[in-house]
């Protein structure tokens, strides 16, 4: 262990001699700052105004004067998203997803006014957070303080030397794991500390966090032990130089960007037009409210009438618009869940493929992780979508109800001057309705959605360290 | 001792500093047609400058310098036409074979030499003729070395530049590389050799000429009275150095 | 030319060399041919509008028919608009993923409209898109790093560059040559594909050449960038890492904090907001007199205003009114809005100015008419499409003219083209 530590040592002091690398890492704490401050402030900004939204639209909808039921189907409600406090260590979709949404009667709106939408296109290059530097940044740092770890030994001839002096080939290679992932360690210091900064935030959640860290942690302690790997494999330093460059470049590169568009055109999404076409295709075939003759809500009118005892739907109890109404969006919800489902299917199965290549790129498994434990992946947003539409139908019947209960057939089917009064009900009404509260998912939820990216990590560097073993015992051999 | 104005190389009160440091200083020397000299002389002489002047990557202060009556400073690539250079490790394309290398060396010296005359170069510059196609990852120094002599050979320039031609070759290939310079002299070429190796600059040389202090401080002949006794030149050589 | 023989030879010979080029080659033909792909799903997908729509359209109809009810033929047909893709587009998707290219409006309120999106996967689209501009901006400079690091420290580390210089034709005049030859083959391998394909596609011969120009210029900084490195006299390695950081901080870093800034410098009002004021003018309508919206509206449109009053009924001319009122009562907010998006936008492109490869992708999404501005453009048709929509439909609903079958086919059609042309007329007269 003294060996090893006094080989660490050596390391260590070999990279503090080096000006260039000292500047390389104290840019990369420097632009680890910027962004866990830039980041930090956009998140609790974006949180801020979006909660400020939230309230006023929640104010605006309770102050709607006495109306009619169904006007507040169409005055609608409008819901932003919230914005979990881990999305200031990773904001995953949040810039490419609409943050606002319209609810309303039988209709679904998509989610409006992404960022990606609202900024130059520089957001295309990437987003400045702390997820990004230790994901793309810091891997290459190490790679530029380490690629010679072993190489430069081999090259210089120097590792015999070392062997002679009674150091073993692990011992040798132990050392400069421990020298570099002490920089690794460093480099992700900042980033960590963002973290703890995050978690002194309300709703931060600890499990998650601690998934990040340590998803974080393999990665690096993978980049570590592949970068001995290579060094020690190839034969002069300024090969193992481009091959780790070539192999971030095109695991931290390429890939995240060639699989995504890949499975993209693997798995066709239906678009919105072709979608809403076939709901109102469908939406005739079960039923056309409109179509005084259509099977579907002649029965319907006839079993209520049956239930009712009664011949004439103005005889029965309550209003019969409202029914009408209640049944026609059950039908459409029903529709619109059938192919959200089915979208929401062909994307996970999209994900699925791209998170399969996390096999191929270490960086596609930890941004999978990330992105899940943060709470802002597509099973966020989809989360998000999900309770949105379960809210907006609870709304839309509670609304087509108070139709059936409060309002008398009579006078909501009057034309003469005063039934527009007649028709109204109380604004009271609405400040009953209950408003949207986003359910977040649980720490152990988020982390379970992280485990498998965490298992291939865990896959890579067992792989890694193995081979690592492997050109240890080879190392200086036959040269 | 004067030499003609046509010498191939002439080199008349060369002065070269770097900065305020002189290397050369009031450098005289020359090398006739057919004629080899010896540059023997300490770390720091000037040894390398010279030839650096001669190639023209290094620019005098003062003083005439001459290759073939061109002068190496002012018009560097008609000087170069007329250099064959080898430096001390001849380090050739390692992924080509002989061939290929020399076709290429040719190339860049502007001359085109069909196939046969390159493997007739080669053989005249004893490379065997199974190494002919191989690439040169495998070739020792003097199997390298005997490459350049050959593009040298079919270049026919008048003056060849050698540096340390000798360092780390054993006696054979030793012998076998003075053999080529004799081979060299004989078709009328100007060689300047720089060298630590007396002892082979006494084999094969007809002048050595010993600097120091960037001028030359010894020079003895080959042939005629002055005929050197090597064991004497040894002691005065290492008295000088 | 035997010369360039020779050190094409040279070059291939040397197996990393060699196999960059291949690589290269083989990156941008997948990323032209996804770049293709992808167009051609887009095209495809323009393509089944008249189907789906005629089906939906026919449907309107048959209800409408029955009543000959103008107001409700415009309150429930949907009319398609589209953003055909530009013949170069397949070479730089730029926001084509994540903004819709394809939007259906009806003679409603646009401003609830027109910001909607087409469903895509966010997770994919936050990856980026795999186009030839990703190859060009993300990928060629590595290229020329792993060509260019050693142009001349690998001779020098070899020990051939003394011999080298010493030749008549070596020296500058050799490095001259080998540069050159580089750039023409990574130039060939990037620009070949893409000029196939492009030529392929239709592209105007002189955007072709604009692009092998950009192309040309982009190399040409990396290549000068390694040259001014290659001059320290450093080490291959110390070159080779020089200029990895060097991409580094230009193709990632410096764009990303450039957006950090630019977003702090350049504010833009929450799109979200203009939505929420134009529903509460819209819907306040019902708490008003109706005799008070329709002087609004007539005041601002007094070509309708010879309509025959309003009865106690509800009518369509109404609704359709404050719907435009609420419209109007934005309008300056919209406008800010759009102004402020292109002020950003123009930021980003400034910055390309300074940053080669933030200028390569601006002008390729410009060309390609992917961009924001091309965006804003297909907006702009739509308004003034949907401007055609509610002439169209006012003229029967405010004359009270009955709205048959027939009359579905006389609607106004989009037609991207003329509507482009249009607007450019309009912008000239204006």
């Amino acid at each position: 262990m003294r060996i090893v530590r006094l080989i660490a040592r050596d390391e260590l002091r070999l990279m503090l001699r080096n000006r260039v690398a000292l500047i390389a890492f104290a840019l990369i704490l420097l632009l680890t700052g910027a962004a866990v401050a830039s980041s930090w402030s956009h998140q609790r900004a974006i949180a801020e105004r979006r909660a400020r939204h939230q309230h006023a639209a929640e104010r605006a909808f309770d102050a709607q004067p006495d109306r009619h039921p169904h006007r507040m189907v169409h005055y609608g409600h409008f819901l932003f998203r919230p914005l979990g406090p881990l999305a200031a260590f990773d904001p995953g979709v949040d810039a490419f997803t609409g943050n606002s949404m319209f609810l309303e009667g039988h209709r679904q709106n998509t989610a409006n006014f992404g960022d990606v939408r609202q900024s130059s296109l520089l957001i295309r290059f990437g987003q400045l957070t702390p997820a990004f530097v230790l994901q793309i940044v810091a891997p290459l740092l190490l790679v530029f303080l380490g690629f010679g770890s072993l190489a430069r030994e081999t090259e210089r001839g120097t590792l015999r030397l070392l062997m002679l002096q009674g150091a073993s080939r692990r011992q040798l290679v132990a050392g400069k794991l421990l020298a570099l992932g002490a920089v690794a360690l460093a480099a992700a210091a900042p980033a960590m500390l963002g973290l703890l900064l995050i978690a002194g935030q309300p709703g931060a959640l600890a499990l998650p966090m601690l998934t990040i860290a340590l998803g974080y942690g393999l990665y690096l302690g993978l980049w570590v032990v592949l970068i001995l790997l290579v060094s020690a494999v190839v034969r002069r330093s300024r090969d193992a130089l481009l091959v780790l460059v070539a192999l971030w470049a095109v695991t931290s590169v390429l890939l995240p960007r060639a699989v995504p568009d890949l499975a993209g055109g693997a798995v066709p999404l239906r678009n919105r037009l072709q979608t809403e076409v076939a709901i109102a295709r469908d939406l005739r075939r079960m039923g056309d409210s409109h179509d005084p003759d259509d099977p579907h809500f002649t029965r319907f009118r006839q079993a209520l009438l049956d239930r009712h005892r009664v011949e004439r739907v103005e005889d029965l109890p309550f209003n019969y618009k409202g029914l009408l109404a209640l049944e026609g969006e059950r039908l459409s919800a029903a529709l619109f869940d059938l192919y959200a489902a089915q979208s929401f299917a062909a994307q996970a199965r999209q994900n699925a493929m791209v998170d399969a290549a996390g096999l191929l790129s270490p960086a596609i498994a930890l941004r999978g992780l990330s992105m899940a434990a943060a709470g802002t992946d597509f099973a966020a947003h989809r989360r998000f979508l999900e309770q949105a539409e379960a809210y907006r139908y609870a709304l839309v019947q509670r609304l087509n109800r108070m139709q059936a209960e409060a309002v008398t057939y009579a006078d909501d089917s009057a034309t003469d001057a005063g039934a527009d009064r007649r028709k109204r009900i109380g604004a009271a009404h609405w400040q009953a309705l209950p408003d949207f509260r986003f359910v977040a998912p649980t720490g152990a939820t988020l982390a379970r959605a992280a485990l498998p990216g965490l298992a291939m990590l865990g896959l890579w560097l067992v792989a890694a360290s193995a081979l690592l073993g492997w050109a240890t015992r080879r190392l200086g051999a036959g040269r | 001792m004067s030499l003609p104005s046509s010498a191939p190389i002439l080199i008349e009160d060369l002065t070269v500093a770097y900065g305020d440091q002189p290397v050369l200083d009031g450098l005289t020397l020359g090398v006739g047609a057919g004629r080899i000299t010896a540059l023997l002389g300490g770390n720091g002489a000037g040894k390398s400058t010279t030839l650096s002047t001669l190639l023209g990557f290094t620019r005098a202060r003062s003083g005439r310098v001459a290759v073939c009556g061109i002068d190496p400073g002012a018009a560097p690539d008609a000087a170069r036409r007329h250099i064959a250079y080898l430096p001390e490790n001849v380090a050739l394309y390692a992924h080509l074979s002989a061939v290929e290398n020399a076709d290429y060396l040719l190339a860049l010296s502007d001359e085109r030499h069909g196939r046969a005359a390159i493997v007739d170069a080669l053989r005249a510059a004893g490379l065997q003729e199974r190494a002919w196609d191989q690439r040169l990852a495998g070739f020792s120094k003097g199997m390298r070395q005997k490459v350049a002599i050959a593009v040298a050979l079919l270049r026919a320039v008048p003056v060849l530049l050698l540096d340390e031609p000798t360092s780390g070759l054993d006696p054979r290939a030793t012998a076998d590389f003075n053999g080529l310079l004799s081979a060299v002299r004989e078709r009328g070429t100007a060689v300047l050799m720089v060298t630590h190796d007396l002892l082979s600059a006494a084999d094969v040389a007809d002048e050595i000429a010993v600097l120091e202090a960037g001028r030359v401080a010894h020079r003895v002949a080959a042939c005629g009275p002055e005929r050197f006794d090597v064991r004497a030149l040894h002691a005065r050589f290492q008295v000088a150095a | 030319m035997t010369l360039w023989r020779h050190e094409l030879r040279l070059l291939l010979r040397q197996r990393p060399s060699a196999f960059a080029l291949v690589l290269l080659a083989l990156l941008s033909v997948a990323a032209v041919a996804t770049g293709m792909a992808e167009v051609a799903r887009q095209r495809a997908a323009i393509a089944a509008i008249p189907a789906a729509q005629a089906e939906d359209i026919g449907a309107v109809a048959d209800y409408v028919d029955r009543t000959k009810d103008a107001g409700s033929a415009a309150y429930y047909s949907f009319h398609p608009t589209w953003d055909a893709p530009a013949p170069l587009a397949f070479a730089a998707l730029g926001m084509r993923d994540v903004a819709p290219y394809m939007l259906r409006v009806r003679a409603l309120g646009l401003e609830a409209q027109i910001q909607d999106g087409d469903i895509f996967n966010p997770q994919i689209a936050l990856a980026g898109r795999f186009d030839f501009a990703f190859v060009l901006v993300f990928l060629a400079p590595l290229f020329v790093i792993a060509l260019f690091h050693d142009l001349v420290s690998g001779e020098r580390e070899a020990g051939r560059q003394r011999t080298l210089d010493a030749l008549p034709r070596g020296g500058a005049a050799l490095w001259r040559r080998r540069t050159g030859l580089r750039l023409v083959l990574l130039w060939a391998t990037l620009g070949l594909p893409f000029a196939v394909a492009a030529l392929a596609e239709g592209v105007a011969f002189g955007v072709v050449l604009l692009v092998l120009g950009a192309i040309l210029a982009y190399l040409l900084f990396w290549i000068a960038l390694a040259a001014l490195v290659g001059r320290l006299r450093w080490t291959s390695v110390a070159n080779a890492a020089t200029l990895a950081a060097a991409w580094l901080v230009l193709v990632l870093i410096v764009p990303t904090l450039g957006h950090v800034v630019i977003d702090r410098l350049v504010p833009v009002g929450q799109g979200a907001e203009i939505a929420l004021a134009q529903r509460e003018v819209v819907n306040h309508a019902w708490d008003i007199p109706r005799a008070a919206t329709m002087r609004r509206f007539y005041a601002a449109h007094p070509e309708w205003s010879d309509s025959p009053p309003l009865g106690a009924d509800f009518h369509y001319k109404w609704y359709l009114a404050f719907h435009q009122n609420g419209d109007e009562a934005v309008a300056p907010r919209a406008r800010a809005y759009r102004a402020a998006l292109e002020r950003r936008d123009r930021a980003g492109r400034a910055l390309g100015w300074l940053l080669p490869s933030v200028g390569v992708q601006a002008l390729l999404t410009r060309l390609a008419r992917t961009d924001l501005a091309a965006q804003l453009a297909y907006q702009d048709r739509i308004r003034a499409f949907h401007a055609r929509l509610r002439s169209f439909y006012y003229d029967y609903v405010f004359h009270d003219r009955p709205f048959g079958r027939a009359d579905f086919g006389r609607a106004p059609r989009f037609d991207d083209r003329a509507e482009a042309r249009r607007q450019s007329t309009s912008r000239a007269i204006g």
